[in-house]
């Protein structure tokens, strides 16, 4: 358990321990110092506590152990640890290119205003899908949209491996044309390998040193 | 009488907001993707209508002017 799960619980507690005593024993709030207290522990400390356990979920939402604890999800965080760097997210997860305990979220957010709005709402659809839809098979999962380009940008923008690679100036004006999304990244054939799951059964996977 | 009715929305609004921190507590202990649903669903409103309660019984009623 981490150590703000510990301080938010003592936070609970001491809050549910408050409201409690004053609501067993309300005629403390006939006096001075029973009104503050009520005030406390009726407005103040529930009003924090909810509201930092709201930020916690909405935190824990985007850790991968959280995308991947939907059962139909299992083959996409095997697929972080298949032995191919022409594995694109697999390369990012194994090298630290993306933070590993939020690695879905960190590549399928929006660097917009409201994609992580937005992503939360999909998330929220997700849980309908899992609990009360048709779950569809893991190779069937489509994206809502064509991956945008943005997305890698944000992180290779600017970088000097990114801007003098010798591949991404094969044809004039490339650079320009991945910006301006006329060329993807992922889907015109030079890093178009990306989970895959139908050709997981036959790969090699790496074993991280514990 | 008055005192017993504020009392009375007081104690209410108390027992709104433990139930609603029970939740809080229980969502925030349970690490599934159901709990944040648990926590939007039952512990937020909870303590919300509890926070509500207590603010609506600060005010004057009628029969105190």
């Amino acid at each position: 358990m981490s150590a703000p799960v510990v301080v938010l619980g003592a936070l609970i507690c001491i809050c549910i321990l408050l409201a409690a005593l004053v609501a067993l024993r309300v005629e403390l709030t006939r006096v001075r110092g029973g009104k503050i207290l009520a005030f406390l522990a009726f407005f103040i400390l529930p009003t924090l506590a909810i509201w930092a356990e709201f930020s916690r979920q909405v935190d824990h939402a985007e850790t991968t152990q959280f995308c991947l604890s939907c059962h139909v999800m299992a083959d996409y965080g095997r697929s972080l640890y298949v032995d191919d760097p022409s594995y694109i997210p697999a390369a990012h997860f194994q090298n630290n290119q993306v933070p590993r305990d939020h690695a879905c979220y960190t590549c399928h957010t929006d660097y917009t205003m409201f994609g992580p709005v937005r992503s939360k709402l999909r998330g929220l659809r997700h849980l309908y899908i899992q609990y009360l839809g048709t779950v569809p098979k893991p190779e069937d999962i489509k994206l809502y949209t064509p991956y945008n380009n943005r997305e890698c940008l944000h992180c290779h923008q600017g970088a000097r491996t990114y801007e003098e690679a010798t591949e991404h100036h094969k044809i004039p004006d490339m650079l320009a044309q991945v910006k301006s999304g006329k060329l993807s990244c992922i889907s015109a054939k030079c890093h178009d390998t990306v989970h895959d799951i139908p050709d997981l059964k036959g790969a090699t996977f790496w074993k991280p040193a514990s | 009488m008055e005192t017993n009715g504020i009392e009375r929305r007081l104690r209410i609004s108390g027992l709104l907001i433990v139930t609603g921190l029970c939740f809080g507590l229980l969502t925030l202990l349970w690490t599934h993707p159901l709990a944040f649903v648990a926590f939007a669903v039952f512990a937020c409103p909870l303590v919300l209508f509890g926070v509500v309660l207590y603010l609506y019984s600060l005010l004057p009623s009628d029969t105190s002017k």
